[in-house]
């Protein structure tokens, strides 16, 4: 089965829950999906299509635009490809429900990205500090207009 | 850490930073008795935000801190994050650079191997000497290294279009004599250390992975491997020279410590292979595209997929109209198989003494998974 092929297949099956399916190149899939179909698109993807293997996530910031994107990096491993599976929301309420409940294995990074970004994760079992230090002052240093631990202006 | 709460009839034991064995992180061990019930590992102690740094140098300058996450396997990293420039800038890198990156990578990949059997011997206990002669068999490859790159360690030798030099003259034929005197040694690992009779005892059959709990958990490189699946990113989309090389995926059906163990093992044999045919078949040509230092980007993103010593690492970079990049996501192997660390207690019955011996299989860099 070619990328073609299974990008229109989850386009079919998902048609008003996504925003925008494309190929970025060869084995490399793109999907954003809408907040609110998020988990839903995920089990489906996982049981249907495939992706059973969760490699990891991380965020984007996007401060003119007023967004945060949160990626996940899923991997096909009978067509070895690999998936982006991207959701957007807004910078100043970054909430969306964990994904650990479908790939556990996101609990790390969904870790990481709560304190690099500050994006909440609704129903994470274990949202404790990961690599910043325990007495960390505050502030999220991989968005754009960090200045510095606990400065806040 | 704010440490999760504990059930009330275990003792919990912190284990690291300090320990010879646990590397720059500590784990915590809900034990009872000797048995393991709960496996925390507690990251972040070597943190230094490489993707921030990043995103503040020129994508040349960031081939220099890329390259401090993992030091024995510098070659493997600094190519994943220079595929994916060379993608998002379209940056075409001639043949000749191509084969010179698959040798030091596969250079890069035995060293870090070697010193992976020089730590799984510690941890069992009983093999100091092994240790010694792994460390002792890097330096041929190590010197390979400096005439080659200046450099023994780190060497900064890949650059966006290509690498910065040439094969030295007489080069090929040094490669041989290496790649001769460590298949001999080869034999001597084997027997010292894979088929003696006490590391058997301590391996076999010890914190099996089976192959569903290996994708589910998100496992890779000799890990996965050693779990049964073939999946290796050489062969599933080939990078640099890796399209015209010939080498076999190792896997092992036993899924335990010593299948991780044996899987890397071949893997020295087969990447001591791929040095020689280099050797014998490196095509001419140029060795560097034309790339300026302070060269702008354009508005893209480019996701590449390289094969490390540890595992599959990806680097998802974005591009805009500016000498550096936006953003920089790493994912690297370490973090990854460090979860699968975290829940082979649940999946086996582990002892206290056994969990060097567990970690060491995974071969965790801690560099690696905190960046």
């Amino acid at each position: 089965m070619s990328e073609d092929t299974i990008i229109n297949k989850i386009k079919e099956a998902h048609q008003d829950q996504i925003e925008s399916a494309t190929i970025m190149r060869a084995k490399r899939l793109s999907i954003v999906v809408k907040r609110e179909s998020f988990v839903e698109v995920a089990k489906s993807l996982r049981d249907t299509f495939g992706f059973t293997q969760p490699s990891a996530g991380g965020g984007v910031d996007y401060p003119t635009e007023n967004r945060m994107q949160m990626i996940y990096y899923l991997m096909n491993l009978e067509h070895r490809v690999l998936l982006t599976y991207r959701v957007n929301v807004p910078r100043d309420a970054p909430k969306l429900p964990s994904l650990t409940q479908v790939w556990e294995a996101l609990s790390f990074h969904e870790r990481e990205a709560h304190e690099m970004f500050g994006f909440e994760f609704e129903g994470h079992p274990n949202m404790i500090p990961f690599l910043l230090p325990p007495d960390w002052r505050g502030g999220h240093p991989l968005r754009k207009d960090f200045k510095g631990e606990g400065v806040t202006a | 850490m704010t440490e999760p709460i504990i059930q009330p009839d275990l003792m919990r034991i912190s284990w690291g930073p300090q320990h010879p064995m646990s590397g720059q992180t500590r784990i915590l061990l809900d034990i009872d008795g000797e048995k393991v019930y709960k496996i925390i590992a507690d990251l972040g102690f070597t943190h230094r935000g490489i993707e921030k740094i990043l995103e503040n140098r020129t994508f040349f300058q960031g081939v220099i801190p890329i390259e401090r996450m993992v030091m024995a396997d510098t070659a493997n990293i600094g190519l994943g994050y220079i595929t994916a420039i060379e993608e998002a800038l379209d940056i075409q890198v001639p043949e000749r650079a191509q084969w010179i990156r698959s040798l030091i990578c596969e250079m890069g990949r035995i060293n870090s191997h070697l010193y992976a059997f020089g730590l799984q011997a510690e941890a069992t206990g009983y093999f100091p000497a092994v240790f010694l002669w792994t460390t002792t068999d890097r330096t041929p490859i190590l010197d390979l290294f400096e005439e080659l790159t200046g450099a023994r360690w780190s060497y900064n030798f890949f650059l966006p279009g290509g690498v910065y030099k040439d094969l030295p003259e007489g080069f090929q034929g040094k490669i041989i004599k290496v790649v001769h005197y460590l298949r001999r040694r080869f034999q001597d690992y084997w027997d010292a250390l894979v088929e003696n009779a006490v590391f058997e005892l301590r391996c076999n059959g010890l914190a099996v992975l089976k192959p569903e709990d290996a994708i589910r958990l998100g496992a890779t490189g000799p890990v996965l491997r050693g779990s049964g699946v073939a999946m290796d990113v050489r062969r599933d989309e080939p990078y640099a020279a890796y399209g015209d090389l010939d080498f076999q995926v190792m896997t092992e059906q036993a899924c335990d410590v010593m299948a991780r163990t044996k899987v890397r093992f071949k893997e020295i044999g087969q990447s001591l292979n791929m040095m020689e045919q280099i050797a014998n078949e490196i095509p001419g040509g140029e060795i560097r595209a034309r790339t300026t230092p302070f060269m702008r980007g354009k508005e893209a993103e480019a996701l590449s997929r390289v094969e490390t010593a540890r595992g599959e690492l990806q680097i998802h970079v974005f591009t805009e109209a500016t000498p550096n990049p936006y953003r920089v996501k790493i994912n690297s192997p370490t973090l990854r198989n460090m979860y699968v660390f975290e829940r082979l207690a649940e999946l086996n019955e582990i002892l206290m003494a056994d969990i060097p011996v567990v970690i060491s299989s995974i071969d965790p860099w801690y560099l690696d998974s905190d960046r």
